[in-house]
């Protein structure tokens, strides 16, 4: 059979697009980029005389399901081995590190949950924390350990999601509904703290938005109660189950050098063999005063990565239960008393003038951080490391802000991963890297 | 190039103190000449991780000229580099000093005459618990990096982020195609004078209708193209 060819041949040189590329497709000049990187000359399906023997280019997504949103992986094959891999990421790009440029610190602040939207609560405390040390303004005690409690939280709300469609994606289905049970709790819990369930923003610059109601504190305890005893039913269930561990072990294995080089981040670079948790390596929020082990496999494989997460998320509800019993006894402010560094509470807002133009300050410009300001900051999300870069020309409006988002960097390595797989076997690659496309793509 | 850089860690944290420098009204906002909260309090969110002056010593002991400068501000020093020697400093610091994980890598547009765009490269030392900076500096007529790829291969997909937000190109890149864009796309949108709404035409959609035709501006009201009813 003739090769079909899946463009017509592009001068790359010239200015714009004719009126017949953009009749047929969109975008023809970077279907036509990708198909050249993957070394296949435009062609699409090669069948040779025995069509066991041909080489074709399969486009995974970017609407299949098992791609976790819009991730597209083209890959180049040989029967069912896949000799290279391309991933095409950019269907979600909203540039967000554009907006930041044009809004206020604190109102930026809802964009960052839909970064990462499956542990929106982490994203807060990131960008919070990045502009809190660009601007140099303390939080206070109470409101620190109340967004450690929460970010462990986020952790387990993001692992939860992780854990059922990965092993749903390996075929059972029976976790799936399970974890989306517990997550469903903790939409509730956030719903009560926060006072939306899925995109919180309840971080403030300085503090939070509210304290922790009593009902909040009981359907945390509740929460972690039942869920530790709910992780220990599913641990019986998957960690020496046959058709699970033949799905995942030695599947898309990494060495501690190979993730280093490729920058792979959070549990994914722990399964192979490297320690490396923010949490540890550069102590934030109340880190450094809790108790917490950071689990580490070995391996390097699928299989390493689920016991990675599954013990993150032990340790996780572990954090929560020292935060809890710490906050019993510590009372105090959950936002700094510093009119020009955070929002004023509303009891000034109401009923003072000074509150009130405060109030009306922070939502006009906000906090300002000197001209030529430039500071990193860093936190491991459920993820791995997720880090805001903001650089400050004095005003209210950050100049320039990148995101380093663990699910671009995990990607990154996901190419690599998938050569030498089987088809079958890249849904449960790209499960065990756990990207959100709303993170990678910005 | 670069000659508003300071030389050593005493004189770059002064440069920054916003208290110097007269700030005038360019903008619309309220300036400012101190720090929200306590100008002379140590930053509250400094880590011991961004502390490293032996390795910096090291550098400018290496690289002498070529090492244009040190900020520091929040506690992080920012060694500035000549674009020339960033890979030969990426290898050292992976060789001998033990940086051998990129954390991170992305582009500022300064948005002045000279040395216009720069690219910054955050360096991890797991073992030490470390994290540098490096920035190079590059004009807007030649905005061309040499490419680190060689020594982190996770740079391959933030050169290209920065190619395709940033327009710079990095030199011997094996792979430099747009990271989020499609390659139709003429513009490198992180760029200052790209606007916010962005460019009518330049990124067609697809119909609305089933036979309808493409869509060349989202936004028609946005930009002006449809009357206000």
């Amino acid at each position: 059979m003739e090769p079909t060819t899946a463009a017509p041949p592009i001068d790359p040189q010239h200015s714009s697009p004719t009126p017949d590329e953009h009749v047929f497709t969109f975008w023809p000049r970077h279907n036509a980029a990708l198909y050249q990187a993957l070394q296949d000359k435009h062609t699409l399906v090669e069948i040779d005389d025995d069509p066991l023997e041909s080489r074709m280019v399969l486009n995974l997504g970017p609407q299949h399901p098992a791609t976790h949103g819009v991730l597209r992986a083209v890959l180049r094959l040989d029967g069912e081995n896949i000799e290279s891999c391309l991933l095409d990421i950019g269907y979600l790009h909203r540039g967000i590190e554009k907006f930041a440029e044009v809004k206020t610190y604190q109102e930026f602040m809802p964009y960052t949950d839909r970064t990462d939207y499956l542990g929106p609560y982490s994203n807060n405390v990131a960008w919070c924390l990045a502009v809190e040390k660009l601007a140099g303004i303390e939080v206070p005690e109470r409101a620190q350990w109340i967004r450690t409690m929460l970010c462990e939280l986020a952790r387990i709300q993001s692992h939860l999601l992780w854990l059922g469609t990965l092993v749903m994606d390996a075929g059972a289905l029976s976790v799936f509904l399970w974890t989306f049970k517990y997550r469903e709790e903790i939409y509730s819990v956030m719903d009560e703290v926060a006072g939306a369930r899925f995109t919180v923003s309840h971080c403030r610059i300085g503090g939070l938005a509210s304290d922790l109601s009593e009902t909040g504190t009981a359907l945390i305890q509740k929460f972690v109660d039942d869920f530790d005893a709910q992780l220990k039913d599913w641990k019986k269930l998957l960690n020496r189950n046959r058709i699970w561990i033949d799905r995942s072990q030695g599947i898309g294995t990494l060495t501690a050098d190979e993730a280093l080089e490729l920058g792979f981040t959070g549990p994914t670079l722990r399964a192979c063999g490297i320690p490396h948790d923010i949490r540890v390596f550069e102590p934030y929020l109340k880190y450094d005063e809790v108790e917490f082990d950071v689990p580490m496999r070995t391996e390097g494989d699928a299989l390493a990565r689920y016991f990675v997460r599954v013990e993150e998320m032990e340790q996780s509800s572990r954090i929560i239960r020292q935060c809890l019993a710490k906050l019993e006894t510590l009372h105090g402010p959950i936002r700094t008393d510093n009119a020009k560094a955070a929002y004023p509470s509303k009891d000034e807002v109401y009923y003072s003038m000074e509150g009130m133009i405060h109030d009306f300050l922070m939502t006009d410009t906000g906090v300002a951080p000197p001209k030529g300001a430039e500071a990193y900051h860093a936190i491991e999300a459920p993820k791995g490391e997720l880090g805001f870069h903001l650089i400050s020309d004095g005003t209210g409006s950050p100049w320039r802000m990148t995101i380093n988002s663990p699910s671009f960097a995990n990607l990154q390595g996901l190419e690599y991963l998938m050569e030498g797989a089987m088809v079958a076997d890249t849904v449960v690659l790209i499960g065990s890297v756990d990207p959100v496309m709303g993170d990678a793509d910005k | 190039m670069a000659t508003d850089l300071p030389k050593n860690a005493a004189d770059a944290t002064r440069t920054i103190d916003p208290g110097q420098e007269k700030q005038t009204l360019k903008f619309l906002f309220t300036p400012r000449d101190a720090l929200a909260g306590e100008l002379e309090k140590p930053n509250p969110h400094a880590k011991a991780s961004t502390q490293q002056s032996d390795v910096i010593e090291a550098l400018q002991e290496r690289f002498g000229e070529q090492m244009l400068g040190l900020v520091e501000y929040a506690g992080e020093q920012t060694v500035y580099l000549d674009r020339a020697v960033i890979a030969d400093a990426c290898r050292f610091l992976k060789a001998e000093q033990g940086y051998g994980y990129l954390s991170d890598m992305g582009s500022v547009d300064r948005f002045t005459e000279a040395d216009r765009f720069e690219v910054f490269y955050s360096l991890v030392n797991i073992e030490r618990k470390k994290r540098l900076r490096l920035k190079v500096r590059v004009d807007e007529e030649d905005p061309v990096v040499p490419t680190i790829t060689g020594i982190h291969r996770a740079a391959t997909w933030h050169e290209r982020e920065v190619w395709d937000m940033m327009g710079v190109r990095f030199e011997g890149h094996p792979d430099l195609r747009r990271m989020f864009l499609p390659e139709d796309f003429e513009y490198h949108p992180a760029r200052k004078e790209f606007p916010t709404l962005g460019i009518p035409g330049s990124l067609p959609l697809p119909p609305n209708e089933t036979d309808g035709s493409l869509q060349l501006d989202p936004f028609p009201r946005a930009h002006g193209d449809l009357p206000e009813d």
